[in-house]
Order: C-alpha cells, then sequence, then structure tokens
C-alpha cells in the first residue's frame, strides 16, 4: 500500500513538473560566446575578432607612447634644463675681472 | 493535554514541599564538569593495564606511550608525538578530510594547538636556525644601515628661493613700518 | 548650485549602492541573475553618476562637507554623520567604482558555477559601501565603520571557499593581522577623544597643533602597517591570494589594500611636522618595498607575483607619505587600482584556461592561444613597472623624482631603488614564463578567451590602464611646488634602474635557457622563495608559545599554584612545620621547659613596660 502511494507521489510530482511547461533556463555565461571545441594537441583556434581586440590594444598602448615621446618627450626627460654652475661666465655672474 | 501536564507537576511540587525544591537544585549532578568515563584512568603500572589502556584508546601496544606519572593528572592518556596535522599526507582518504583524522583515532593531548589552522610543524626546507638567522640578520642589517642612512642623508644642495621686493616682505604680510634691511647676497 | 548636485549625486551613490542589499533583506531568494541585473548594473550606475561630481570637481574645483545629522552625543562630545567630498573621495570614488564595475563583470564569468554566486556579489557590493565610507569620512568614527567593513567583507571573501582549510588560514590570518593593526587605531582615535575633544578631522588638525602627536601618530602608522601590509604585518597580503581571483583583484589589490595608506594621506595634517613620524614611515616602506620585491621574484605562483608586487607597490606608497608627499601617494593609489586589478583579471582568465594551474611553469607559449589576455599582461606589466606615458609611469616616476630630490635617509633612497629595479625583473620573469616560450600546460585544456564578460572588463581596465595616468595627472592640480628642474640622471633614475633590471632579467633567462645545476639550493634563494621565512617563523613560534602557555597557566597554574600550593598543600605544609616544632620540644627536659617560662615571662614583661 505505501509503495502504491510513493509510486503515485512521484507520479504526481512528475505531472506537475510537465504542468509547469518550460522553466526560463539562467544564462551560463561561460558558454557564451564562440565556442571551442575539446581539443587535445591541436592547433590553436582563434576568432579574428580576439586577434583583431589584441593587436588594436597592443597597437594603441604603443601609438600611444610613441605619439607622447614624440610630442612631449619633456616629461622623461625633463622640462627645464639642470643649470650648469661651471659653465657661468664671470660677465653673467657680474663678477669684475681680477685685477 | 498540556494542562493535564501542568497539573501533574503541580500535584508533584506540591507533594515535596518543603526541602523538594532544594532536594532538586542540590541532587542533581551539575551539566557542566567531565563525567568518570571521559577522563582518563589511572596511570597503568603492569603490562596488562597497559594492553587494556592501549585497546582503550584505539592504538597498539607498541605505540602506546602514557605520560610520566609525575601528578600532572594526565593518568593513562596516551603520549603522541608532537606532530601537526598540517604535516599528514593531503592525499590520504582521511574521514575528516579537514582535520586530517580518521574516526576513532586517539587525539593529541594538545591537539587545539596541532590544528591545521594553527601550529605547523612539517619540515622546512632550511632549518630553524639558519632561517632565524636569516631573517634576523636580514632585519639587523637593515635597521642598522637604516641608522647608517640617517647619519648621512641624501639630499640635493639648494639655497633657499630668493625674491624680489626684499624677500616678498609686504606680500608675506609683513609690518611696512619696519621693513628689514636690504639683504645683499654678494659681495664684491 | 555646483554643490548642490555634487552632495545629492553623492547620496543618490549610496542609495543605489545600497538598493541591492536592502533587498537582499526579504526572505524570498533572489533570483539567479541577480547579482548580474541588480548589483553590476548598480554599480555601473553609480559610476555613471559618481562622473557628475567629478566633472564639476574639476572644473570649478568645488569641495564640499556635508554633517546634517549629529549621531550621538556624550556631554562634551559628539558625533555626527559628517561626509566629505574632498579632491581625494571625488576622484578616488569614480576609480573605485569603475574598477569595482569591470571586476563584478569578469566575476560574472569567473564564478558563473558558484552555488552562492548571489552571495558572493552581495559581499563585493557590501565591501564596495564600506569602502566608499571609509573614503568619504569626515571623522575617525565613520572612518572606523568603514576600515572594520572593508575588515570583516576581506575575512569573508577569502574564506569565500571555506571548505579548504588553506582557505580557512588565510582567511584567519587576515583577520588577525588586520586587528593588530586595528589596535593601533583604536588607540589613536582614544587618544584624540582624550586630548583633542574631537573627532571631527577640521576640529582634530585646528586643536593638534601645540601639542606633540608622536604617540597617536604611531598608532596610526601601526594601523595602516596592519591593513597596507607593510613589513612586519605582511605575510597576510600573499596568503589571501587563496581567495577567488576577482577577490584578488578587488580588494587586495586595487582598494581594500590602500586603505591604511588613504587613512594617513587623510591625516596627513596632523603628520607633516612629525619628522619622528615620517621618518617611521619612509625607513617602513623603504623596507618593505624591497622586501617585497625581493620575495616575488622566486615565485612560482602567478597569483603571488601579483600579490607581492603589490605589496611592494604599497611600500612604495609608504615612502611617499615619509616623503610628505600624501598626494603623489594618492596619485599612485588612482593609477594602481587600473594596471593591478587588470593584472589580477589576466592571471584569473588564464587560470580558468588552464584548468586552474596557478604555476607559471606550468605555462608558457599562451600569447599563440589567448593574445587578448597575453596583451593585457603586458600592457598592466609594462604600466606597473612605470613604462612612460602609461598608467604608472606618472605617479612612479613622480615619486622616484621627489625621492631623488629630497632630504632623506640615503639608505631608504637605496632600498627604493633597487625595489624599482626588481620591479622589472619579476614582471618581466612573469612575462616571459607566461606568454613567451613553448606551452607546458597540458595538452588538454578549454583554453578560451571569447567571452564579452570575461573580454570587456579588461578591455576597460587596459584602456585605463593607458589612458588614466595622464588624464588624472593633468587634471589633478598639485597642492605643492613640484621640483621643475632637476639634473639629467636624476630625472632619469627610475627609468634607468627599470631598465638595468630589464638587462638583468633577459640575461637571466638567457642563462636559464642552457641546462645548468639542477636546483637553486643557495640559502638566499630559499629565503626569497619562502617569503624571507618570516611566515615560517613568526607563525610557528607565537601561536606556538601562546598556546603553550595558555595551557600551563591553565592547568599547572591556576590548578597547582592556586587551588594546592596556596590551598590545602600550602596550609597542610606549614601547618606541619609549626607541629614538628612544638612536639620536638616536648621531649621531658626540665631546662627547656624553665627556659620557655623563662622567655616567655621576659617576652611579657617586655611588653608589657613598653
Amino acid at each position: 500500500m505505501s509503495s502504491l502511494g510513493r509510486a503515485l507521489g512521484v507520479l504526481r510530482g512528475g505531472a506537475q513538473m510537465l504542468g509547469r511547461g518550460p522553466r526560463k533556463l539562467v544564462a551560463r555565461r561561460a558558454g557564451g560566446g564562440p565556442h571551442i571545441e575539446a581539443q587535445y594537441r591541436q592547433l590553436p583556434q582563434l576568432t579574428k575578432n580576439q586577434v583583431f581586440q589584441s593587436e588594436l590594444l597592443s597597437s594603441a598602448m604603443w601609438f600611444w607612447i610613441l605619439w607622447h615621446c614624440w610630442h612631449d618627450p619633456d616629461a622623461v626627460l625633463g622640462h627645464f634644463p639642470w643649470p650648469d654652475a661651471s659653465q657661468w661666465t664671470d660677465e653673467e655672474l657680474g663678477i669684475p675681472p681680477d685685477e | 493535554m498540556a494542562a493535564l501536564r501542568a497539573a501533574l507537576w503541580a500535584r508533584v511540587l506540591s507533594r515535596t514541599k518543603g526541602h523538594g525544591l532544594t532536594n532538586m537544585l542540590l541532587g542533581a549532578r551539575t551539566a557542566s564538569g567531565i563525567s568518570k568515563d571521559i577522563l582518563p584512568g589511572p596511570y597503568p603500572k603492569t603490562p596488562e593495564e597497559r594492553a587494556a589502556a592501549a585497546k582503550k584508546y584505539n592504538m597498539r601496544v607498541e605505540d602506546y606511550e602514557p605520560y610520566p606519572d609525575d601528578g600532572q593528572g594526565f593518568g593513562d592518556y596516551p603520549k603522541l608525538p608532537n606532530r601537526a596535522q598540517q604535516e599528514r599526507d593531503p592525499w590520504y582518504q582521511w574521514d575528516h578530510p579537514d582535520l586530517r583524522r580518521n574516526w576513532g583515532e586517539p587525539i593529541h593531548w594538545d591537539f587545539d594547538m596541532y590544528i591545521r589552522n594553527r601550529v605547523d610543524t612539517s619540515p622546512s626546507v632550511v632549518d630553524w636556525n639558519t632561517m632565524c638567522k636569516y631573517l634576523l640578520g636580514f632585519v639587523g642589517v637593515m635597521l642598522a644601515l637604516f641608522y647608517l642612512g640617517d647619519k648621512f642623508p641624501a639630499y640635493q644642495p639648494v639655497a633657499p628661493k630668493q625674491y624680489p621686493y626684499n624677500n616678498l616682505h609686504m606680500e608675506r604680510g609683513g609690518d611696512p613700518e619696519k621693513q628689514p634691511d636690504e639683504v645683499k647676497h654678494y659681495e664684491i | 548650485m555646483q554643490t548642490l548636485i555634487m552632495t545629492s549625486s553623492m547620496m543618490l551613490i549610496f542609495a543605489i549602492l545600497l538598493f541591492p542589499l536592502f533587498t537582499t533583506l526579504s526572505p524570498t531568494p533572489q533570483k539567479q541573475d541577480w547579482a548580474i541585473t541588480h548589483v553590476k548594473t548598480a554599480v555601473s550606475t553609480s559610476f555613471l553618476i559618481s562622473l557628475l561630481p567629478l566633472l564639476i570637481f574639476l572644473n570649478h574645483g568645488t569641495e564640499t562637507i556635508i554633517t546634517d545629522w549629529q549621531w550621538m552625543n556624550t556631554s562634551t562630545f559628539n558625533i555626527h554623520i559628517s561626509l566629505k567630498f574632498d579632491h581625494y573621495s571625488v576622484i578616488f570614488t569614480p576609480v573605485a567604482l569603475y574598477v569595482t564595475w569591470s571586476i563584478l563583470e569578469f566575476a560574472s564569468w569567473y564564478m558563473h558555477a558558484d552555488p552562492n554566486m548571489n552571495r558572493f556579489f552581495k559581499y563585493l557590493l557590501l565591501f564596495l559601501v564600506a569602502m566608499i565610507i571609509l573614503v568619504t569620512a569626515n571623522n575617525m568614527f565613520q572612518l572606523f565603520i568603514g576600515w572594520e567593513g572593508v575588515g570583516i567583507m576581506s575575512f569573508l571573501l577569502i574564506g569565500w571557499w571555506y571548505g579548504r582549510a588553506d582557505a580557512n588560514t588565510a582567511a584567519l590570518q587576515a583577520v588577525i593581522y588586520n586587528r593588530v593593526g586595528d589596535i593601533g587605531l583604536i588607540m589613536s582615535m582614544a587618544w584624540f577623544a582624550m586630548n583633542l575633544n574631537s573627532w571631527e578631522m577640521q576640529q582634530m588638525f585646528s586643536v593638534s597643533k601645540e601639542l606633540n602627536l608622536t604617540l597617536p601618530l604611531i598608532g596610526l602608522i601601526i594601523a595602516a602597517t596592519g591593513k597596507s601590509a607593510q613589513f612586519g604585518l605582511h605575510p597576510w597580503l600573499p596568503a589571501a591570494m587563496e581567495g577567488p581571483t576577482p577577490v584578488s583583484a578587488l580588494l587586495h589589490s586595487s582598494t581594500m589594500v590602500v586603505a591604511g595608506i588613504f587613512l594617513l594621506i587623510r591625516l596627513h595634517p596632523l603628520m607633516q611636522d612629525n619628522q619622528i613620524a615620517l621618518n617611521i614611515c619612509l625607513c617602513l616602506g623603504a623596507l618593505t618595498t624591497l622586501f617585497t620585491a625581493t620575495c616575488a621574484l622566486t615565485q612560482n605562483d602567478i597569483k603571488k607575483i601579483i600579490a607581492f608586487s603589490t605589496s611592494s607597490q604599497l611600500g612604495l606608497m609608504m615612502v611617499t607619505i615619509g616623503l610628505n608627499q600624501p598626494q603623489l601617494a594618492f596619485l599612485h593609489i588612482c593609477t594602481h587600482a587600473f594596471f593591478k586589478a587588470m593584472l589580477f583579471l589576466c592571471s584569473g582568465s588564464i587560470i580558468h584556461s588552464l584548468n586552474d594551474e596557478q604555476d607559471i611553469r606550468k605555462m608558457g607559449g599562451l600569447h599563440n592561444l589567448m593574445p587578448f589576455t597575453s596583451t593585457c599582461l603586458t600592457i598592466g606589466s609594462l604600466a606597473l613597472t612605470g613604462t612612460p606615458f602609461l598608467a604608472g609611469f606618472f605617479s612612479k616616476d613622480a615619486i622616484i623624482e621627489a625621492l631623488n630630490t629630497s632630504y632623506l635617509n640615503a639608505w631608504a633612497l637605496v632600498l627604493t631603488l633597487i625595489a624599482t629595479s626588481f620591479t622589472m625583473v619579476y614582471s618581466f620573469r612573469l612575462i616571459f614564463f607566461v606568454t613567451m616560450g613553448t606551452p607546458r600546460f597540458l595538452p588538454l585544456s578549454p583554453i578560451n578567451e571569447n567571452n564579452t564578460s570575461l573580454i570587456n572588463p579588461i578591455k576597460r581596465l587596459a584602456w585605463g590602464s593607458i589612458i588614466a595616468g595622464l588624464i588624472i595627472t593633468s587634471n589633478f592640480p598639485p597642492m605643492k611646488n613640484p621640483i621643475m628642474t632637476m639634473p639629467l640622471s636624476l630625472k632619469m633614475a627610475a627609468l634607468l634602474v627599470t631598465l638595468i633590471g630589464l638587462l638583468t632579467a633577459m640575461e637571466l633567462t638567457h642563462m636559464a635557457s642552457k641546462q645548468m645545476k639542477t636546483m637553486p639550493t643557495q640559502t638566499a634563494h630559499h629565503f626569497s622563495n619562502m617569503l624571507g621565512f618570516f611566515p615560517s617563523i613568526v607563525h610557528r613560534l607565537i601561536p606556538k608559545l601562546n598556546l603553550i602557555l595558555g595551557q600551563t597557566a591553565a592547568n599547572q597554574l591556576i590548578d597547582q599554584a592556586w587551588f594546592e600550593t596556596t590551598g590545602p598543600k600550602g596550609l597542610a605544609s606549614s601547618q606541619m612545620k609549626m607541629a614538628v616544632m612544638t612536639s620536638n620540644t616536648q621531649q621531658g627536659l626540665i631546662k627547656t621547659y624553665f627556659m620557655t617560662f623563662l622567655l616567655s615571662t621576659l617576652v611579657a614583661i617586655f611588653l608589657t613596660t613598653i
């Protein structure tokens, strides 16, 4: 008797599941995007977008560095020249010539 | 039902009126404290007692070694090696993998000290003395050199900046009446 | 009008960030995508809103303080809720929100399989709120709330995988080391409350002018040492890498660990005239930056290398505080947040792709397989080493220039320069082992970086690492006159030292490509590889001493000394002595009895006559 009841319970559960209709699947983030087949000792399969993105970023970095090096080298080399005191002449310092 | 039980309790209390309450308070064993079963037994003196104690602690007689009987109250508790749980094999199928311990295994007297979050006794690549020497040496040398560096600081020699108008006397809120004399920084 | 917009948008940020937290109080469980729809959206919206006060600040220099609500008061001591939107908080809030936004998006990819992802996001959000409370606090009490908030969230997040004993140990280490620092903060706060009678920052600054502040400042430095992992309280930071990678990226690189430095920046007016405190900061920072850079040189775990580089950069910030240049330290905090968060995200991407492999010896050749991640890893490393015009350059170069031109401890200068060159060495080692050469990982690896929620955050942070330095420095007016001119050798020192590091590293990799001795066996190598032996010694000695002492105190001291020696046993032994003496005199000798009579009579006479 009890086994019959249990079987009925299972059936009832199944019927409820069927009646609930298709459930909305939760987005699985890691599965999105171009899916790559499981690979074993194969050449890398890269998408064009991926390569383009990486090259865009690295070229942007080099462009940024070089453009600034060209237009703004002062930031690296110093904005104002350091005065070399040994090069100053007596005339500039206002020292009269030795008698 | 509940009312019936309350009535029963009331009857019991009223029957033992007088010293019933004190009996209940004093006669009951305290919930705290350790029962006799949990406390270690007396120190084993004969080989038979040793064997019985070893069996009690789920140990082989060869491994069983009680604490010395010097009045510390260890009784027949086994003296296990001072090894941390962290030192045990991580790949063995322990019954409690997080404690690295099997069910029914005797517990070290200082088990709380040797759990995996606390003292680690696993052997290190470098021995203890060398480690201490290196670390203390490093810190000592650094402190000594910081002291030296403090004695001989690094700096760029710079003179204080000179400004016109008597070093901005008025601009800095000086008293116009008391103009200090013009300072000459040169002499010809 | 500007002030109104500024304060209201800042309050709006708080409201938006708190809203998802309040919804979690409802007993019905959240939807599965709550983390993305609510938390991430809230953070990105707040970031966009926080741009408004930033723009107002940049255009007009508006800074405001709002004190509206009196929280509690005793007869002489008031605590207000008081928020401060000055240049530090107005600039740091968008940076923190931007970094957090990227990291949350990354976490939605990295933690997708975690059954408790919603709780994870909730923790991260709660952490972010605590961080913003800390940054905008205008009194010590609020700052303390934020301080403890980030501390406890760090504990919960490091121990996220609580089934692993190692993660639990790491979480406990973090919380215990942080508590040591907190004691310093609490003591200082008590001192301020007692001597300055206020926790409001403006009042503290103005009242404390004539007082000797060395003692509370040392407390604050201890607090910063704990939170920012300076030498002595540093081992928790590399241990914290047991947590999930987004946690490492957010807490242990870009935001929480800089809280200690931020505390010193905030309270800098107390410190600027105290030479002792400044010297301690300088030496502590220099020691930290060198020590942790040395440890980073030989680590094999990719996350540990980045963690140690974080610790080294924190040391550099501490040096800057010691130089009396809090603004430069703040600049370094901001630029560092971008590239360090990105480095961690890249390492997370790599670890995920290689089936949870963290050992850089088992990587290699990834620039072919994961071009995007390798690109960003390289950009991040270059920014970290201070390559000109990337983010790190603007702060790091300025710090080294300030070092070179200041009057300071010579050894601190030397240590910092050595650490700067070490930065290049370990960064190059990281790139060399991870992206260059031939693959050394298992041939069956699910390498895939084509996912928008992985690529976008890294991309955002990469752009940030490239241009953020220039944007922040050019919009952030310095409060102190920078040194305008200096000899070329000093100006170029940072670059030169870095280049020397690069050449050394390349030479070393060249040597490593040949077959040499099998394993390095020198103790010096072990010193670096085993974190300077510091954890091995301290983590074994101190708990053992404490626990053994506790055991002895509990068993021997209490039981034997108090209950036995002073109690029954002591009584018995003293009674026994007297009993033996009395019985020994009773031997039937008349002389003894007469002598006793005489003596007692004499004593009686003496006592009565006096």
